[in-house]
């Protein structure tokens, strides 16, 4: 019951009150560059989510076997090079950022070759977008967050893939939203001075003072589990 | 200390450059596609608008239908002959006789000449208009708010008198305002000569109803069908078979001087008597926009 109200928190936490996009300001590229149609904006979303998924699974298990400080493998390899030596001494926390993007990269590589020869409709539908993902900040911010709690000692699997689908999740709302709005934006007479880039960004920024206003939800979300 | 971190930090970026360049070959093998090269031979020569006309997504879909499903090279209109050339070169086979299609208008009322013609305040598109009852009196012929214009790529529509002309240097034939028009009065013909014969009305109404909305429409008469075999009646107004056996200029001479309404008309290259005709006349220099030509996009909406 314990793990669940957790995991309810952080899914609440990633997809509405933290919201990668709109609270963070991480993956805005995309979020600016591919929300000019709704369905487009839609593969995106799932594009991103599939993705940071599978790299929060890789990245996650690197980080608690290899990267952590006192990461099991590591020291494993230093005790038996050298039987005097502490447990827990290696730290290789440095590689971290290297390491992700290797991760993402790749698996971005991978997913990108199954779908393509497994599911080609899909692969039609959002296989452009995925080379676009490799670079995608709001990824690399899913695997920086998941380190975060796993050198803490507090997150196991189960909460990390919940923060990565459920911050994809609210990547999806996000850029969807964004490009409901800006196809309307499409058929309206903005001035001419803030056409194109700029309108964007201003309702952008509105979005983003309009997801504010979900910040304490979680407090009462919590209230609630454990009355 | 230092010297551990560091062979152990390389040791483990190359373990798992490794092993991913392990597991990424292996997947480039398990997970190979065979993409026939023919397709993207063919996708090289087409034009790349993604018009859609071929009746496929894009043009990479037409290329791939081309080479899987077995489709005719000579589909692409933007591409006009000499794709379909490079096309059926690529796939080894000899290009079936075509003609290049164009679009062509099925009205030829200009504003002064429908009859109750009604203020309309809604918003300037045919499509919302056409949902308004008494826009018009007919309600079969062009609204002139020109959505057809706004749909075409190549910039080959015009509004004249608040009625659509074509731009036959201009159209490819794509087909993008016959999807549009909301009453479908335009469609697309095979060209098989410069000069095709357009039956330029939709009205499918009797003669009598007819003449009290528009002052040119067919009045459905059949005199032209009765001279020409190459006319069928069909709901009061003559059909042409474009796709049959070859319509040429000249056969129509006495349907035409018979139509009491003037509605046979020719469209595409003016002949050189036309050309003769105006070649004195003086052009205006500038035509300033106003509210009834013009559909002007600053305009107010309602």
């Amino acid at each position: 019951m314990e793990l669940f109200a957790d995991l309810l928190l952080i899914a609440i936490g990633a997809a509405l009150v933290n919201n990668f996009v709109l609270t963070y300001f991480v993956g805005l590229c995309p979020f600016l560059g591919v929300s000019r149609r709704l369905d487009t904006a839609f593969g995106m979303g799932c594009a991103v989510t599939f993705v940071i998924s599978v790299a929060a699974l890789l990245s996650w298990t690197m980080t608690e076997f290899v990267l952590r400080p006192g990461a099991p493998l590591p020291n494993w390899v230093w005790s038996s090079l050298n039987p005097a030596a502490e447990a827990g001494e290696v730290d290789l926390s440095v590689l971290s950022y290297i390491v992700y993007i290797f991760v993402i990269a790749s698996s971005v590589q991978l997913v990108e070759m199954y779908v393509r020869k497994f599911f080609p409709p899909l692969y039609k539908s959002f296989g452009v977008f995925l080379p676009l993902i490799t670079t995608n900040c709001a990824i690399l911010f899913a695997c920086l967050e998941i380190m975060k709690h796993v050198v803490a000692r507090d997150w196991g699997l189960p909460e990390s893939l919940t923060l990565a689908i459920f911050g994809g999740v609210g990547f999806t709302i996000a850029i969807v939203l964004m490009a409901g709005i800006r196809e309307e934006l499409e058929l309206c007479e903005v001035p001419e001075s803030l056409r194109g880039a700029a309108i964007t960004m201003i309702v952008a920024g509105i979005l983003a003072l309009a997801f504010m206003g979900f910040s304490g939800i979680g407090a009462n979300v919590e209230k609630l589990l454990n009355p | 200390m230092t010297l551990l971190v560091v062979l152990l930090a390389s040791s483990t970026l190359l373990l798992l450059a490794v092993s991913m360049s392990f597991v990424l070959g292996w997947a480039n093998k398990a997970f190979h596609v065979e993409v026939d090269p023919r397709v993207e031979q063919i996708d090289a020569v087409l034009p790349g608008a993604n018009c859609a006309g071929c009746g496929y997504i894009g043009c990479t879909d037409y290329a791939e239908g081309v080479v899987n499903d077995g489709a005719s090279v000579a589909l692409c209109a933007p591409g006009g002959e000499s794709c379909a050339e490079a096309v059926a070169e690529i796939m080894g086979v000899e290009v079936e006789e075509t003609w290049p299609y164009r679009a062509v208008v099925h009205c030829g009322a200009t504003l002064p000449q429908r009859l109750g013609v009604n203020d309309y305040r809604g918003e300037r598109t045919c499509t919302a208009a056409n949902l308004v009852a008494g826009y018009q009196g007919c309600v079969y012929g062009c609204l002139g708010l020109g959505d057809c214009v706004e749909a075409c790529t190549f910039d080959a529509m015009k509004m004249i008198w608040g009625l659509v002309q074509i731009d036959y240097e201009k159209c490819t034939g794509c087909g993008a305002c016959v999807e549009t028009c909301p009453r479908g009065i335009i469609s697309r013909i095979p060209f098989k000569a410069e000069r095709v014969l357009v039956v330029s009305c939709s009205n499918e109404d009797f003669g009598n109803d007819v003449r009290k909305v528009c002052k040119v429409g067919c009045i459905g008469c059949g005199a032209c069908a009765k001279l020409s075999d190459l006319f069928t009646m069909d709901a009061n107004l003559p059909t042409l078979d474009y796709h049959g056996a070859a319509v040429e200029e000249g056969d129509f001479e006495k349907s035409m001087e018979k139509c009491p309404m003037e509605s046979l008309l020719y469209v595409g290259k003016p002949s050189a008597e036309d050309l003769a005709a105006t070649i004195d006349e003086e052009l205006p220099g500038r035509v300033e926009p106003d509210f009834e030509t013009t559909v002007d996009q600053a305009e107010w909406r309602g």
